[in-house]
């Protein structure tokens, strides 16, 4: 097998690889800024420098050749080499910077030279924090500065789109936004002006970057020349808390982070997943952080002489249990939502099938011409395929209106039907209707009962998207009645570890008086004498795997190894493009 | 739209795009027959161009931008580009330009108020030979300057004449 | 030291002849007949390699700069596969002090075109395109009327005289960068883009324009292939220095009283070559020369005693033959003056691209412009002399070591004029 020698280790490897990237994938580190995995690699930066050779085969025998000392003589290149392009080759020595001087002093002249022409903003600089110039800088970069004559300037606060805003003067010219635009989202909407020092990113004149993934330059500019409208100057990096999670404002299912901070999701972030969406997400699904923080239903509604009234949680599971105890078994229907997650689902039908209602029906939820053929689909639930593999009948509009206009109860689990018109709030006027819901919504609003429960922010739960991916979410904010210093599967940011008590999560009006849909599960079973009991949505999964074929195998710690299972769904359920 | 190819221009742009395999490498060539036709190449000659080719608007914007030929804003009538670079600064090429700057009552990168010039300094422009020299308007070019010989030029160029081809003759080596 | 014989050489490039750049006077005089042989007679040349090897022999060196075999080139190119190839022609020629390409498009452009031609042939090379700079448009006119005539007259085209060799000749006009000069930024520029230098490897001859195998010649070196082919290698590998032979045209500028570009041998000594570009103006003494464009290291004229216009002479003091467009610069010169408006050239035509050139070739222009108005310190000089080991072979393309170059070759071989600079201000402030 052809080898390959770094820092005097030895590695074996197969196929064609960049050495940055063999280095990389080795968990170790060269310091780079314009390389990208998934772009083509175009060397400007200059950073990731190391000292290249060959061991000397013999021709005739092919084993290498030694000197007078019994040393493999080595043939260097002449240059340094730029390692994010340079291709692994059999017998290929490097050095990097942590053995080789020359190559320290090549990556640290190199960054004064980036720096030389660069404003010091770090403090007031959005990127401060996650900036790969601020960090490299750090490690490897020069103390002090012997650039005395002036700076460039540059334009600055420039709205390049209605997302995206441009410091040119930060710009360290890596090509990556150009290069998106070109390689990635094919909108070619931005291009490199100008000539030399004076280079920027810029759009053509009087037009806007409205890239429908335009989002991605921001996450992928080394430096804070790229900064998001929204998010700008809201909070520090770190400040807030990383926790995974899954896009539910498609059937895509990008993964994604989720960015908190005092209870509040302040950014969604594309999280790396090279089956599902490689590095990046539709600007659409950032704006979905708005729906974990507003619009929330905070504690169980009830409709009293038409008018809508806060209730308590006690009063809310009893009057439900007496509505199904005092409704006619053949006039409930019990509506499933390719909205919610696969536990929520599961547990709900549970309940609904000790009690022998009918069995859960739900509709999908089309959005036609929203995909685009690359991450978004026209499919804009996060969990259609998951209510399938379930088992749940699939109805069309107007089958779901003929079942509702049967019933007397309606009870749905998270979806807004009146809100996409899927029923009109005229049918389900003379109805009793219960919901399990997040937000406030139309659909709420007509609710006779309204019961909130948690979002994929505040819940570990599982969605199959339209390819049949299940993966799932991780807990990203409290409610009312949990605690991320007890929660030990809730993340840590730099807060937690460094800060005081006092420096966050302590507005208790961010925290959500809501439940999770299987305890509520678990207070109406109980109301109703029923056994059920669900502790948390990795031990739902588990009774899923081993009850229904469909997701036998799948569990928390296996999604988590593989970032996701792929499950056999039907071909045609698929309504990605 | 304000600006349009006329005909001919369309004809043209056909013409150049039949010597190429694809259709991005008449980006050059198609700038520059809009600015022959325009003058120059702001930003709405720059997407009629895109327009035209059916390229990217940003392309054709980064391109046109990095070459320094392309007037990405209205120029004077004539353009003066007065070379500086080594040979021309050894043989007084910052002479000449000052000596334009007076005299035209601009400093280099402006336009004169009436629009009839506009004076620029510029990189070497291949004729160190004949230095101190100048470009007039991307086209003819003007060699071994003297200031007489400026000011006959404004002269000659405000008058409205054409400006002939300046031939250089090869000079044979002589044996010494 | 070998002598070379240049006073009796008869010009072979631009010849003394009448409206040669006309196609019948270039016919009569013999043109044409080397593309003729190639393609035709088969007894000489047994087929494209066999032209491949004798521009090999002749060792042509590259006339754009680096001085590289170009039949050696010729044979990087990868065996035929039916798909398209191309041969970019270079006359970008836009390094300060050179100027010579536009002699041969002006009085003898169908040499360069034969000389393309036996070139296309010898690659099986299907289209040719040859990028002149924007502001040639004169030059670029002329090409344009001498390739449509040569097309006319059936030397580019379907079945060339002939034979079964076929191929296109297309003029690309450029528009001002220098660094399209740079082989690949010049295949960027001819594909439209903007011109920033491609990283190597992939080379041209693996892919080079469109993905294709391309190889890029400078006209002069090309227009030389033709007299390759009608007097044999032998006869172009004994004119002038051994081992960088054949005619140059060498562009004198500057402080001399015949400036202009004259062919003659290589090798001919410097001082000489002064003197044939009609001695030094106005009687001064010569002070310094930069021997083949402004990123040859300068030359002190203490240092051109017995040094002649080659590779292996003018690397024994420390230069280069470059494009051979000599500057020459008389006692009142003032080094400061010229170095920094060498490196605001560069400063102005770096792509951008890389760090290093980016940063540094505006940074080094700085500094100079600050020791040129007196403010400068003794530690700037050090300091520019850092920087240029900061940015030599660092990046992707050679214009950061052209722009260094003359910095640090500059200060070192004048370090007293640009030190006096720099004291005269520290005492002026005290
Ligand atoms: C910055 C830069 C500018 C260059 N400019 C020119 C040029 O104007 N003309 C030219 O023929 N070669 C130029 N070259 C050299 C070309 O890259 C290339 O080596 C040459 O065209 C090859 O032709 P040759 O081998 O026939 O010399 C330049 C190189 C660099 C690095
Ligand atoms: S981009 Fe990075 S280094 Fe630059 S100011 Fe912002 S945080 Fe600091
Ligand atoms: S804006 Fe950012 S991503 Fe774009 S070129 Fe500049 S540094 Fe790179
Ligand atoms: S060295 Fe300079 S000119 Fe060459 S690619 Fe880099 S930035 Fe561009
Ligand atoms: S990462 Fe290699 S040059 Fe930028």
């Amino acid at each position: 097998m052809p080898e390959i020698f770094i820092d005097g280790h030895r590695y074996e490897f197969e196929g064609e690889h960049k050495v940055l990237q063999f280095i990389q994938d080795l968990g170790k580190e060269v310091p780079f800024f314009c390389y990208h995995p998934s772009m083509t690699a175009p060397a400007n930066c200059r950073q990731c420098m190391v000292k290249a050779g060959q061991y000397m085969k013999s021709r005739e025998t092919g084993e290498y050749e030694v000197d007078e000392n019994g040393d493999r003589v080595i043939r260097w290149f002449p240059k340094l080499q730029t390692s994010c392009n340079l291709m692994a080759a059999d017998g290929m020595v490097i050095l990097t910077q942590e053995t080789d001087e020359q190559v320290k002093r090549a990556q640290k002249d190199n960054l004064e030279l980036i720096l030389i022409n660069h404003p010091l903003d770090c403090p007031i600089c959005d990127q401060a924090g996650e900036c790969p110039l601020q960090i490299q800088t750090y490690k490897y970069g020069p103390e002090g500065s012997r650039f005395e004559v002036k700076k460039v300037h540059k334009p600055k606060r420039v709205q390049l789109g209605p997302r995206v805003v441009l410091d040119a003067e930060r710009c360290i010219n890596c090509t990556r936004c150009t290069r998106f635009t070109q390689e990635i989202s094919k909108t070619h909407q931005l291009t490199i002006t100008s000539r030399g020092d004076k280079n920027y990113p810029t759009t053509a004149p009087g037009r806007e970057f409205d890239d429908p993934y335009s989002l991605n330059t921001v996450d992928i500019c080394p430096v804070g020349a790229l900064t998001s409208a929204d998010f700008r100057f809201k909070a520090r990096v770190w400040e807030m808390n990383q926790t995974p999670s899954i896009d539910i404002t498609n059937g895509k299912g990008t993964n994604i982070d989720l960015w908190t901070r005092d209870n509040l999701i302040l950014r969604v972030t594309p999280r790396f997943n090279s089956e599902v969406n490689d590095h990046w997400m539709p600007d659409a699904g950032r704006e979905a952080y708005k729906i974990f923080n507003e619009n929330r239903i905070s504690r169980p509604q009830q409709k009293l002489d038409g008018e809508k009234v806060l209730s308590s949680w006690n009063n809310a599971i009893a009057t439900l249990g007496e509505q199904i105890e005092d409704t006619d078994n053949a006039k409930i229907v019990v509506i499933a939502s390719p909205h919610a997650s696969v536990e929520e689902n599961y547990a709900l039908s549970k309940y609904t099938n000790l009690l022998r209602l009918n069995a859960p029906v739900f509709t999908s939820h089309i959005e036609e011409g929203t995909g685009d053929g690359f991450l978004l689909s026209d499919d804009v639930a996060p969990n259609t395929n998951g209510c399938r593999l379930l088992g749940f009948k699939e109805l069309d509009k107007s089958a779901i209106s003929k079942e509702i206009q049967k019933a007397e109860l309606v009870i749905i689990l998270n979806d807004n039907l009146v809100d996409r018109s899927v029923v009109s709030a005229d049918q389900l006027k003379d109805k009793f209707v219960a919901v399990f819901a997040t937000n406030n919504s139309e659909t709420a609003e007509i609710a006779d009962l309204v019961i909130p429960i948690t979002t994929a922010a505040e819940h570990a739960a599982s969605y199959v998207n339209v390819d049949g991916r299940i993966q799932r979410t991780y807990r990203a904010k409290e409610t009312k009645y949990t605690n991320r210093r007890i929660d030990l599967e809730m993340s840590e940011g730099r807060l937690d570890r460094y800060g005081t008590n006092f420096d966050n999560w302590v507005t208790e009006d961010n925290k959500i008086d809501c439940m999770p849909m299987w305890e509520i599960v678990n207070n109406l079973a109980d109301a109703a004498g029923l056994d059920i009991n669900f502790k948390d949505g990795r031990e739902i999964m588990d009774e899923i795997a081993s009850s229904v074929s469909n997701f036998s195998g799948v569990s928390f710690a296996a999604m988590d190894e593989q970032a996701g299972i792929q499950l056999s769904i039907k071909k045609e359920t698929s309504t990605s493009k | 739209m304000a600006y349009e190819f006329t005909k001919e221009d369309l004809q043209e742009i056909e013409t150049i795009k039949a010597k190429y395999p694809e259709v991005m490498p008449a980006t050059l060539p198609t700038l520059w027959v809009a600015q022959r036709r325009f003058g120059h190449v702001e930003p709405e000659v720059q997407r009629l161009v895109a327009e035209t080719l059916g390229l990217p608007e940003a392309h054709v914007h980064g391109v046109a931008n990095f070459y320094t030929q392309y007037y990405k804003e209205k120029k004077g009538k004539h353009v003066l580009d007065v070379c500086t670079c080594l040979s021309c600064q050894l043989c007084g090429g910052y002479e000449i330009l000052h000596h334009l700057e007076e005299k035209l009552g601009i400093k280099a990168g402006e336009t004169t108020e009436d629009g009839t010039f506009t004076l620029n300094q510029v990189e070497c422009l291949g004729a160190c030979g004949y230095a101190p020299m100048l470009q007039v308007t991307n086209d003819k070019y003007v060699n071994h300057l003297t200031k007489e010989k400026a000011d006959e030029l404004v002269e000659k160029l405000k008058s409205g004449e054409e400006l002939e081809y300046e031939q250089i003759k090869m000079p044979q080596h002589k044996n010494i | 030291m070998s002598t070379v014989d240049w006073k009796n050489y008869t010009p072979v490039l631009l010849p003394d002849i009448k409206d040669l750049h006309k196609i019948d006077v270039y016919t009569k005089n013999g043109g044409y007949k080397a593309l003729k042989s190639v393609l035709t007679d088969k007894k000489k040349w047994e087929g494209p390699k066999a032209v491949v090897e004798e521009v090999k022999k002749a060792n042509i060196r590259g006339r754009g700069g680096a001085g590289f075999n170009a039949g050696l080139k010729w044979s990087f190119m990868p065996p035929a596969d039916g798909g398209p190839r191309y041969l970019a022609c270079n006359g970008d020629e836009s390094e300060p002090g050179t100027f010579k390409d536009r002699k041969i498009f002006e009085y003898n452009p169908h040499v360069f075109i034969e000389g393309a031609l036996i070139a296309a042939y010898a690659m099986e090379i299907t289209t040719i395109y040859v990028y002149i700079r924007g502001e040639y448009k004169t030059y670029i006119d002329m090409m344009e009327k001498a390739i449509s005539d040569a097309y006319d007259k059936g030397y580019i085209g379907k079945n060339i005289l002939g034979s079964k060799f076929s191929v296109d000749f297309y003029v690309h006009s450029g528009a001002g960068a220098y660094i399209c000069g740079e082989e690949t930024s010049m295949l960027e520029s001819l594909e439209g883009k903007r011109g920033y230098p491609r990283v190597k490897p992939p080379f041209p001859a693996q892919k080079g324009l469109w993905g294709r195998p391309t190889t890029i010649n400078n006209i002069e070196t090309l227009s030389h292939v033709t007299g390759v082919i009608n007097n044999g290698a032998e006869w172009f590998s004994s004119i002038g220095a051994p081992t960088h032979p054949g005619p140059v045209l060498y562009g004198i500028s500057g402080h001399v009283n015949n400036p202009g570009v004259y062919e003659l041998p290589s090798g001919v000594p410097v001082l000489d070559l002064i003197e044939v570009a009609g001695g030094m103006r106005n009687g001064k003494k010569l002070k310094a020369v930069i021997p083949g464009g402004s990123s040859t290291p300068v030359l002190r004229a203490d240092q051109l005693d017995g040094i002649t216009m080659d590779s292996d002479s003018l690397r024994t003091v420390g230069s280069m033959l470059g494009t051979a467009g000599m500057v020459v610069m008389d006692e009142d010169t003032d080094m400061v003056d010229v170095l920094w408006r060498i490196a605001h050239f560069y400063h102005h035509e770096s792509c951008g691209q890389c760090t290093p050139c980016r940063e540094g070739t505006g940074w080094l222009e700085k500094i100079l412009l600050k020791i040129k108005n007196g403010d400068g310190e003794v530690r700037d000089l050090d300091l520019l002399l850092d920087l240029t080991t900061q940015m030599e072979g660092r990046t992707i393309c050679a214009l950061a070591d052209a722009a260094a170059w003359p910095v640090r070759f500059t200060i070192n071989r004048f370090r007293d004029e640009f030190e006096a600079r720099c004291i005269k201000k520290a005492h002026a402030v005290a």
